[in-house]
């Protein structure tokens, strides 16, 4: 520790390759920190919970194509064989699969009229058992009446009198007290009046990289299409073996259409973030890669360094230095180069975030993860120096004596 | 003071033995001034080394300043060097990233010395070699013989017992050779013994004492009684 004053002096004379690897360095925690912070978003995106009861839930598609199709009693018999199946515990037609990346938004406003300001919404029409077939937590108020269940007939604009939405929506309709909005009228379609009767913790919107994929509704409506879906929730332990039951159980009894896209919901979670894993992993290579990078590079400026002074190691040890001297030496003119890295990275780390949150709408950057990752730098750093290090420190001091 | 007794250093290879040192003995008392010959490859400098606790011998006994040097770990044997040992080598051996300043401070780091003191003894060892105004430049700004003086105040810096001189004037002029022997002598007349290695029979001559290495072994030794050496300022700079 008493040569940093030297070492200092003798790093400033020999710059380029210092300042060089100090670059590299910042680099690296510039785009460590950055991609760490991105990861830690998306990982966080990916554990939101969607409000389902996703081990137990599947779904399917049933696609008609017979012309003498009657919908609405076909759906009642359908829903009727898949509630009476041992071992499901409830299904449900439903329009749009939460996660899946395709389904309804409206807007909702409090106030009626085209100049008003609406929040969206994704829409998710379903009967009075979703509650119960979702899995979903009702916080207040109170579920559909059978009664309320309407038929919705193709291409209608008209809306249901009562809706069921999410916390997160009540919140954006009522910041201030997302309770009252229970009872409260609001308003779909600019106009049409739509009652909150029930408001449930949580169910997730189709598009994951939506900002409002928390803000959902639930309207009661059964509907006519000629490609519907139907979501069937299992007692535990049992979707796997019941899918392949409903699904023959279902094409047999009716002809007229065709049973397909047997999906379950931890399969469409998997999917809907399959892209957030892909870059996760890409990310991880890249922060894994780049710190593999510099951490070969110290220690080959650290070797290039030792073996282009190895007589003057030796003389420094002729002249009393002893090992832990030669080593400290260079872990301390390491220290001084990572630390100007860090000094560099931590200001482009910083500045490369602000232009993130700028572009792309994120969040800041948690000032912990630049700690983190400072200390991570020092420590590979450290890592990286330490073999060359060990190497300076047993050269022999005799070295000193020889001429070439 | 340096008591060297039936030293043998054997460097092993898979195929082959060589035999450096063959019943080494050597006794060098405080004040003398000795300078070893001896043709490439006698041993000259691996006594040397061993001498510096550069490099340990494999039997015999050697005490340095009555310490039984074969005992001491590597540690102790680097404090041993700083404290007791100054060097002086062919190449000079400056630390070309440091000026004159930096360079004669080093030792003296090593020595855990209080700043206030370093600065004292760096700019009195520089003044003495007649190096004070230079001590802001690199080595390389500086000729031959100027590199090796600052070489020896470097070496006398820390206040050592002995100096070891490897071929001191090896790489210098004959003017420059001069300069440098007339300095040490100067050195070996205030107290400090020394021991130089030289090819130069004409310098070894000057020494008080000079002994002759070949095959590893003292094979002659001849005590120079008087000798004329002017050994004023103007004669070292």
């Amino acid at each position: 520790m008493n040569e940093i004053a030297l070492i200092f002096r003798a790093l400033l004379r020999n710059k380029v390759g210092a300042i060089l690897i100090s670059l590299q360095i910042a680099l690296t925690l510039t785009i460590m920190v950055n991609a760490v912070f991105m990861m830690q978003e998306r990982h966080a995106q990916m554990q939101r919970p969607s409000g389902l009861d996703e081990a137990n839930l599947f779904y399917l598609s049933n696609t008609i194509f017979a012309t003498d199709y009657n919908q609405e009693v076909a759906l009642r018999d359908d829903l009727e064989l898949l509630r009476n199946t041992p071992g499901v515990v409830d299904a449900i037609q439903i329009n749009a699969i939460p996660l899946s990346g395709g389904g309804w938004s409206m807007g909702l406003q409090t106030e009626p009229g085209e100049n008003q300001s609406s929040a969206g919404v994704a829409v998710y029409m379903v009967d009075d058992h979703a509650i119960h077939t979702l899995g979903l937590e009702l916080l207040s108020g109170e579920n559909f009446a059978e009664t309320d269940i309407q038929w919705r007939e193709s291409g209608t604009t008209r809306w249901p009198a009562k809706t069921i939405v999410t916390q997160a929506m009540a919140k954006e309709l009522y910041p201030d007290d997302w309770q009252s909005a229970l009872g409260k009228t609001v308003y779909i379609s600019q106009t049409q009046p739509i009652q909150i009767i029930g408001i449930v913790r949580a169910l997730q919107a189709p598009w994951n990289g939506w900002n409002g994929v928390e803000r959902s509704m639930l309207v009661p409506y059964q509907m006519e299409t000629s490609n519907s879906r139907y979501m069937i929730r299992t007692e535990p332990g049992r979707r796997d073996e019941l899918m392949p039951i409903i699904e023959k159980a279902l094409a047999q009894s009716n002809k007229g259409r065709i049973i397909r896209g047997l999906r379950t919901m931890e399969e469409t979670r998997e999917r809907s973030y399959r892209g957030h894993n892909a870059v996760n992993k890409i990310l991880t290579t890249v922060v894994f890669t780049l710190t593999l990078i510099t951490g070969f590079g110290i220690v080959g400026l650290a070797m290039f360094s030792i073996n282009r002074r190895t007589k003057q190691i030796g003389t420094r040890r002729a002249l009393g230095a002893s090992r832990s001297q030669i080593m400290g030496y260079f872990l301390i003119e390491n220290l001084m180069i990572t630390t100007l890295g860090v000094v560099i990275g931590s200001a482009g780390a910083i500045g490369l975030n602000i232009w993130l949150v700028n572009t792309f709408t994120l969040s800041p950057i948690n000032p912990v993860l630049v700690v983190i990752g400072i200390a991570c730098i020092y420590l590979v750093g450290l890592l990286a120096v330490l073999y060359p290090a060990r190497k300076a420190a047993n050269i022999s001091p005799a070295i000193a004596t020889r001429t070439a | 003071m340096l008591s060297m007794t039936n030293i043998s250093k054997v460097f092993q290879t898979d195929e082959i033995q060589t035999h450096a040192l063959r019943d080494f003995s050597l006794q060098v008392n405080e004040g003398d001034f000795v300078s070893v010959t001896g043709p490439s490859g006698s041993g000259k400098t691996t006594f040397l080394n061993i001498a510096g606790l550069l490099e340990t011998f494999t039997s015999g006994s050697f005490l340095l300043d009555d310490i039984n040097v074969s005992g001491l770990n590597d540690k102790q044997r680097s404090r041993f060097r700083n404290e007791k040992i100054g060097f002086i080598f062919q190449s000079f051996n400056l630390i070309p990233d440091l000026n004159l300043f930096d360079n004669v401070d080093v030792p003296l780091r090593y020595l855990g010395l209080k700043g206030k003191e370093r600065k004292e003894r760096i700019e009195h060892h520089l003044d003495m070699v007649g190096l004070a105004s230079r001590m802001k430049h690199l080595p390389s700004q500086l000729s031959g013989g100027q590199q090796q003086r600052v070489a020896i105040a470097r070496a006398l810096a820390t206040h050592p017992r002995f100096l070891l001189a490897d071929e001191p004037t090896g790489n210098l002029d004959t003017h420059m050779a001069q300069s440098v022997m007339s300095l040490l002598e100067d050195i070996n007349t205030k107290g400090t013994t020394i021991i130089m290695v030289t090819h130069d029979n004409e310098l070894a001559k000057r020494a008080s004492r000079k002994i002759q290495i070949k095959d590893g072994r003292v094979s002659e030794l001849d005590k120079v009684i008087d000798h004329d050496i002017d050994v004023s300022p103007q004669a070292i700079a």
